[in-house]
């Protein structure tokens, strides 16, 4: 199979990093050019030495490298309908980051822009491709907790607003600056917006869609954000299944500018966690787990060293495979779509303080 | 030998653009056959994700000054002087140094307690037996303690190792632990023979080094239970 001939774009992205390894290691790209969104993101990428070329202005990297196939959108939210106009007017495949854009008539003005350009739109939403989920869907699948009750889970992290101040930012994060609640400090745009993995995931092990929504915020760990760090949501599914998510940024960190080590405080900075109760019995899972563990340097902090974390590599396969064989990834523009409009509904339940049905 | 082993391991080089070869069982353990011809005994547990992250950790100086690495390994059945033998061959890979002296304790057919030495003094102690019942997993630890920090593949408080899925029915409980999707579906023992095999094809200068440390680490484990049944030292020319 001919190599894809893939760039990155923004460079600002948590997960941005993420994909250096992928892209230089994988038979099946060709990592040809990135395009900063500014020379702040320009600087950071250029620590890691990945040898490829990195550009400020995306019609120069294009003039420079004609050959590009396909992009890599790793840029803050509000920027993601911009860049994916320009990927879909040139007929570039687009992998876009977790949340396309909250603003739903400019998420259905994505899909036209798609539809109409012919081209493969990919969602990174990674849980799909870590063998821990796997094995939890067949074991679903395959009937063995009976019919599903209930699903909490867990998708907490540190805050990444110190390294990526975009996802601290309302406007940038959320799209707009819309206050949580009326005459509230506080505007959408923080923790929620940060994970949506549980809310797809739910979807994906369900095969039902929300049909109601209670969430609420807490006192902020961290006072000085602008946006929401802890929030917790409960609710019920299309098929009867309730759920309790906490997708919150309730693990503290050092402020770093670049992703370190040392960036956590608490020892485990990110956790994926399910308790699944069905009617023939109960599951725990931890996605994350288990690692290797330390106290060392730099901050002789008990840290998990995370030891699995692969999940970039099935992502990008699917991503070429894709591309090179026509066919639609699982994690779609319209698949996301009832995600997307189901955290806004929280955010609905967090103003109006109140449940909310979704119709 | 499962033969989606070949088959996972096609995949991989495919993948990667590696040329391929093929795994084989060789005496007590894998081997691989390189496109060159040439034989390399696997040491699967070098390319064991958790004993990766481990060796880094001493690798970028997390750990400072590693003074004693503890191991313990228990298994239901199977022949102990295999187990001593990974496990010996384990310790001299993260400790950066072969062992130079060791004495042993235990029946020799079931368990044997050893306490090493390596070459550029570090100390170390292997836990290692093989009376777990049937059907029990392997219970196993290995920490590394150094001036600066201590390092370990078992969680704080925590006497057993942990699953990524804890499964309760009506049939009973039941654990997982996945940690590779370009493998799934392999057995642990059996996907990290693959990963091994991939990583000689990928790097074949490394079959001399693992040739002569799987050498090694069947001497060491001979010479650790000749010690616990005879309770006799070894160390120098005995050992080197």
């Amino acid at each position: 199979m001919k190599p894809l001939k893939i760039a990155m774009m923004g460079m600002t992205h948590g997960h941005t990093r993420k994909y250096y390894q992928t892209l230089l290691e994988n038979q099946k790209l060709d990592w040809v050019a990135a395009c900063a969104e500014d020379e702040e993101a320009k600087k950071v990428y250029e620590l890691y030495q990945t040898g490829v070329p990195c550009y400020l202005d995306p019609n120069e990297m294009l003039a420079e490298h004609p050959e590009i196939e396909a992009i890599v959108l790793a840029s803050a939210n509000n920027r993601h309908f911009e860049q994916m106009k320009f990927c879909a007017e040139r007929g570039i495949h687009i992998l876009s980051m977790k949340i396309p854009t909250f603003d739903m008539e400019e998420y259905d003005k994505m899909i036209d822009l798609v539809d109409a350009a012919g081209v493969v739109c990919q969602i990174e939403l990674e849980m799909h491709y870590n063998p821990v989920v796997r094995r939890l869907r067949e074991i679903i699948e395959g009937g063995r907790l009976g019919k599903l009750k209930s699903i909490q889970a867990t998708n907490i992290t540190l805050s990444p607003v110190w390294a990526f101040p975009w996802q601290g930012s309302p406007e940038a994060s959320y799209g707009k600056r819309i206050p949580l609640q009326d005459g509230s400090g506080r505007f959408r745009g923080g923790a929620l917006c940060d994970h949506p993995h549980i809310f797809d995931l739910v979807r994906w092990i369900t095969g039902a869609d929300f049909q109601e929504v209670y969430a609420q915020t807490a006192p902020n760990l961290r006072p000085e954000l602008q946006v929401e760090d802890m929030v917790l949501a409960t609710g019920k599914m299309t098929d009867g299944t309730a759920f309790l998510f906490d997708p919150s940024w309730s693990r503290l960190e050092e402020r770093l500018k670049v992703p370190g080590p040392g960036w956590e405080v608490f020892p485990k900075r990110m956790e994926v966690n399910l308790t699944i109760t069905g009617e023939k019995g109960m599951l725990q899972c931890d996605c994350f787990g288990p690692n290797v563990y330390h106290n060392g340097a730099p901050n002789d902090r008990y840290t998990v060293q995370y030891t699995y974390f692969d999940e970039w590599i099935g992502l990008i396969d699917e991503f070429v495979d894709c591309i090179r064989n026509q066919k639609t990834p699982k994690i779609n523009l319209r698949w996301h779509r009832k995600t997307i409009d189901f955290m806004n509904k929280c955010y609905d339940s967090i103003a109006a303080q109140a449940p909310v049905r979704i119709e | 030998m499962n033969k989606d082993m070949n088959e996972f391991l096609r995949k991989l080089c495919e993948k990667y653009g590696v040329p391929c070869g093929k795994i084989f069982p060789k005496d007590s353990r894998w081997a691989v056959e390189l496109p060159s011809g040439e034989c390399a005994a696997l040491l699967p547990h070098r390319v064991e994700r958790r004993f990766v992250e481990l060796k880094k950790l001493v690798d970028t100086a997390t750990l400072e000054e590693v003074s004693t690495l503890r191991f313990a390994n228990f298994q239901a059945g199977g022949p102990l002087k295999e187990l001593l033998a990974r496990e010996l061959d384990l310790a001299a890979f993260l400790a950066e140094s072969p062992i130079v002296s060791l004495f042993a304790t235990g029946d020799a057919a079931t368990v044997c307690n050893t306490i090493v030495r390596f070459q550029d003094g570090k100390s170390g102690c292997l836990e290692c037996g093989t009376a777990l019942p049937e059907s029990q997993k392997s219970m196993d630890r290995h920490e590394l303690i150094a001036r600066r920090g201590v390092a370990s593949d078992r969680a704080v408080d925590t006497q057993v190792p942990q699953d990524s899925i804890y499964l309760w029915t009506g049939n009973g409980n039941e654990t997982y632990t996945d940690t590779d999707l370009e493998l799934y579906g392999l057995p642990d023992e059996e996907l990290t023979a693959v990963r091994a095999a991939f990583a000689l094809l990928k790097q074949p200068a490394l079959a001399a080094e693992w040739n002569r440390a799987a050498e090694t680490a069947d001497k060491l484990s001979a010479l650790a239970l000749r010690s616990a049944e005879t309770s006799s030292f070894f160390s120098g020319k005995e050992i080197c």
